[in-house]
């Protein structure tokens, strides 16, 4: 191959001639990832990441969900792990499909619930609420969120299966505003164009 | 960044005469009242088979699209221009990652399509076959590249499938900053010194042709292309999108005092639209099919970088993770 | 307060971030995985960030402009430890300088939080969230890759060996120590440097990995006296080639 026109690529030592086929490799478990733009407002889904497990899932998902303008807080937490109801439509609220029975077995811990209020939207944290499994939580949440605006489907993640951002850690997102160089507020330059027509005429 | 061409797979047959009618009167309904269709929702083959298609090509073309203007990467003048080069080229990698999620929402896993794009089965942007021999071309990118991609994206954005919408509502988002930092690096050499100036209208001469080439040929009336449109696949003509661009940045350019090499470039005042020496579509479709300046290096790099991180992704696999597709 | 000693501590420093966040930059494009590429090339930007910042402080105490200074210096002049402008090798060399190099500057910048120049202080308490992130990612990684696979262990290990020396480099003594110490800028090379041994120890102890005996190393030390290897002077031709064609134009 001719010599690259960047220096990093003449470096990479590029292989000579055909390419072999690349080797198939499985993929990486799939991560859901939640992000709080600041304190006091509500986590909100912003997409996935692909990771080998929680901890790497959590530093993927916090540069490439929250590189830019501010943050609060991220959390993950693994697709598998989240408990998806059916969808509805127009008016009628996903509660009114969700059954009161559920199944006795497991102990009580908490279960966060996320709705989605919009379809074509995010889903969105509503809150947490102790139960024995996934179907109890729907069940709870039911009794708690029914008098709402309707609400077209539900995820639950058992608390303990989602990594949060640790206290100390908030720290992390604190230089983000200082970042200038990310956003397109930073590139003004029409007094240079103005300045130019003036030197033309 | 992205724009058309190619994107569509030419079928002899639609195939949806052996769908569900009812299934897909609904479908239909809910994009005519503006719904997004999601991951769960029933869809038409050819709707999946399409969208998977645009989107991963879309996605390729991000990841591809972060060399040529990688290609400075090392060499940006000045804080200011090595942070802002560093981050757009970042954020290119970042969109290809939102693009395969929103494309394996639909059933391909991310593995089989980077494999499809190292072994040359899926296609990227033509536009990236093109090499970046001075800084001014990568400013050209920056800016006049990007800014037909959002041309194009903001288009899509406007489609049918919601986990494509919601990734380029963000892609966008981040593409104000490119377009912006683009202009700025593109108005520094304009009105600097003579040798920027040359620099620039150097890089101007050489990129107007694949940039003409990016929206791709004029698109063919067809049942097919009928369907795509009336789905929320395809969202405008490619034509539409090269004069859209047109009349949204030849002035721009005129403004800084460049010329454009297309003698016959002018806006018909009477029909609104550009007129324009017909792009070399034959040389379009060559280096499509793999005989541009830097298809093979493209790919090569692309394949490089996947071998050298496979005794990494090796080393991480572990049996508590499963893939599965992402939920929205 | 020896504006000397400051400037030399500030010079070191801002030139390790400035090398180092140049080095990883080349990884934009090409790394392992996608969403490793995005945090990879975060802290890269994070660090050119932070030695923007280092020379706008220099700035500050009467030196040229930071855009000067970063791209228009040869090797000679310049700083670094030889660490940093090593090649980017293989992701193992990358990952293990980038743990053996943050590990140590965010100790540093933790030490400086309490220095008595306070411009330097202010500074190291604002970036102290960023290099949170560094470590962290640096020592999941290692963790993960160190007790993982035969290769990634064997990988990370000649890596490890490799780096170690230069990696010591990085607290070579100045001439302004004992100045530095007593001012209360900064405590010192070899207080650092003890802590971070503690800690290289405290994550290396979690993995299939050897650490060097430090003992029998000798430090690859001359780059804080603008002693380099051959690496460096083709780095800065690279950095600086379109800046250099005319430095006084505006980019």
């Amino acid at each position: 191959m001719n010599k690259s026109l960047d220096p990093r690529v003449n470096r990479l030592d590029l292989p000579q001639g055909e390419l072999t086929p690349k080797v198939p490799l499985d993929q990486f478990g799939t991560f859901e990832v939640f992000v709080q733009l600041k304190e006091g407002k509500g986590y909100r889904h912003e997409g996935s990441v692909h990771a080998p497990n929680i901890d790497m899932a959590f530093l993927f998902a916090k540069e490439q969900f929250s590189r830019r303008l501010m943050c609060a807080g991220i959390f993950v937490a693994e697709t598998r792990n989240v408990f998806v109801t059916g969808f509805t439509e127009d008016k009628d609220s996903i509660y009114n499909h969700i059954s009161d029975d559920f199944p006795e077995d497991g102990e009580i811990e908490n279960y966060e619930v996320f709705h989605l209020n919009k379809r074509g939207k995010q889903h969105e944290h509503i809150g947490s609420v102790p139960s024995k499994n996934h179907q109890h939580a729907l069940a709870q949440a039911k009794g708690e969120f029914i008098d709402g605006p309707p609400v077209f489907n539900i995820w639950v993640i058992k608390t303990a299966d989602i990594l949060f951002t640790e206290e100390e850690d908030m720290i992390m997102w604190n230089t983000l505003h200082e970042k200038k160089f990310r956003d397109a507020s930073d590139y003004k330059a029409a007094d240079k164009i103005k300045a130019f027509k003036e030197r033309q005429q | 960044m992205y724009g058309g061409g190619n994107t569509f797979e030419p079928m002899k047959a639609t195939g949806i005469e052996n769908e569900d009618p009812v299934l897909l009167a609904e479908f239909e309904a809910r994009i005519e009242r503006g719904e997004k269709i999601e991951p769960h929702d029933w869809m038409p083959q050819l709707y999946r088979k399409q969208l998977i298609r645009m989107i991963e090509q879309h996605a390729h073309s991000e990841i591809i699209g972060a060399l040529p203007e990688g290609t400075w990467i090392t060499r940006a003048p000045g804080f200011k221009r090595k942070l802002a080069l560093m981050a757009k080229v970042q954020d290119e990698v970042g969109h290809a990652q939102l693009l395969y999620s929103a494309a394996e929402t639909l059933g391909k896993p991310r593995e089989q399509m980077l494999d499809d794009l190292v072994t040359g089965k899926s296609k990227y942007s033509n536009i990236f076959n093109y090499p970046a021999f001075t800084w001014a071309d990568s400013c050209f990118i920056s800016w006049l590249v990007d800014a037909g991609a959002i041309v194009n994206q903001l288009a899509n954005a406007r489609g049918s499938y919601g986990p494509y919408c919601r990734a380029l509502e963000r892609i966008c988002a981040e593409e104000s900053f490119h377009l912006k930092y683009g202009h700025h690096c593109v108005i520094h050499l304009a009105t600097g010194t003579e040798k920027q100036r040359e620099m620039m209208q150097a890089a101007i001469n050489r990129w107007w042709p694949p940039m003409m080439h990016f929206f791709g040929p004029p698109d063919k009336a067809s049942v097919h292309s009928e369907i795509l449109m009336r789905w929320k696949v395809k969202m405008s003509s490619n034509d539409d999108q090269r004069n859209q661009f047109l009349d949204m940045y030849v002035p721009k350019i005129w403004e800084l005092g460049f010329t454009i090499p297309d003698e016959n470039l002018k806006k018909n005042t009477v029909t609104g639209k550009w007129e324009y020496t017909e792009p070399d579509w034959a040389e379009f479709k060559r280096v499509i099919n793999g005989d541009g300046p830097c298809n093979a290096e493209r790919l090569a790099v692309r394949r490089t970088a996947e071998e050298r991180g496979r005794w990494v992704r090796k080393a991480l696999l572990t049996p508590k993770t499963e893939y599965v597709t992402p939920l929205a | 307060m020896n504006t000397l000693a400051v400037k030399e501590l500030l010079y070191k420093m801002a030139d390790d971030q400035l090398i180092l966040g140049h080095r990883n930059s080349e990884w934009t494009g090409f790394g392992p995985l996608l969403e490793e590429d995005i945090a990879f090339s975060s802290m890269a930007q994070d660090k050119v960030g932070q030695s923007q910042a280092l020379y706008q402080l220099l700035h500050e105490l009467g030196e040229a402009e930071p855009d000067t200074v970063a791209f228009t210096r040869n090797a000679d002049q310049f700083h670094n430890s030889q660490l940093v402008e090593l090649p980017n090798g293989e992701y193992d060399f990358s990952l293990i300088r980038h743990f053996l190099f943050d590990t140590a500057e965010a100790l540093r910048f933790e030490m400086l939080t309490q220095s008595s120049f306070e411009p330097l202080a202010k500074l190291a308490k604002k970036i102290q969230g960023e290099l949170r992130y560094h470590t962290m990612h640096a020592n999941i990684w290692i963790k993960q890759l160190g007790s993982a696979t035969e290769e990634s262990i064997g990988r990370l290990q000649k890596s490890l060996d490799e780096a170690m020396p230069y990696a010591l480099g990085l607290f070579e003594n100045s001439e302004f120590e004992s100045d530095l110490i007593s001012s209360g800028v900064f405590a010192g090379e070899e207080e650092l440097k003890s802590k971070w041994l503690e800690q290289v120890e405290k994550i290396i102890d979690q993995t299939q990995l050897t650490l060097p005996d430090v003992l029998t190393l000798t430090p690859k030390t001359g780059g804080r006296a603008g002693i380099h290897t051959e690496h460096l002077q083709p780095l800065l031709d690279e950095m600086s080639e379109v800046f250099r064609i005319d430095p006084t134009a505006e980019w």
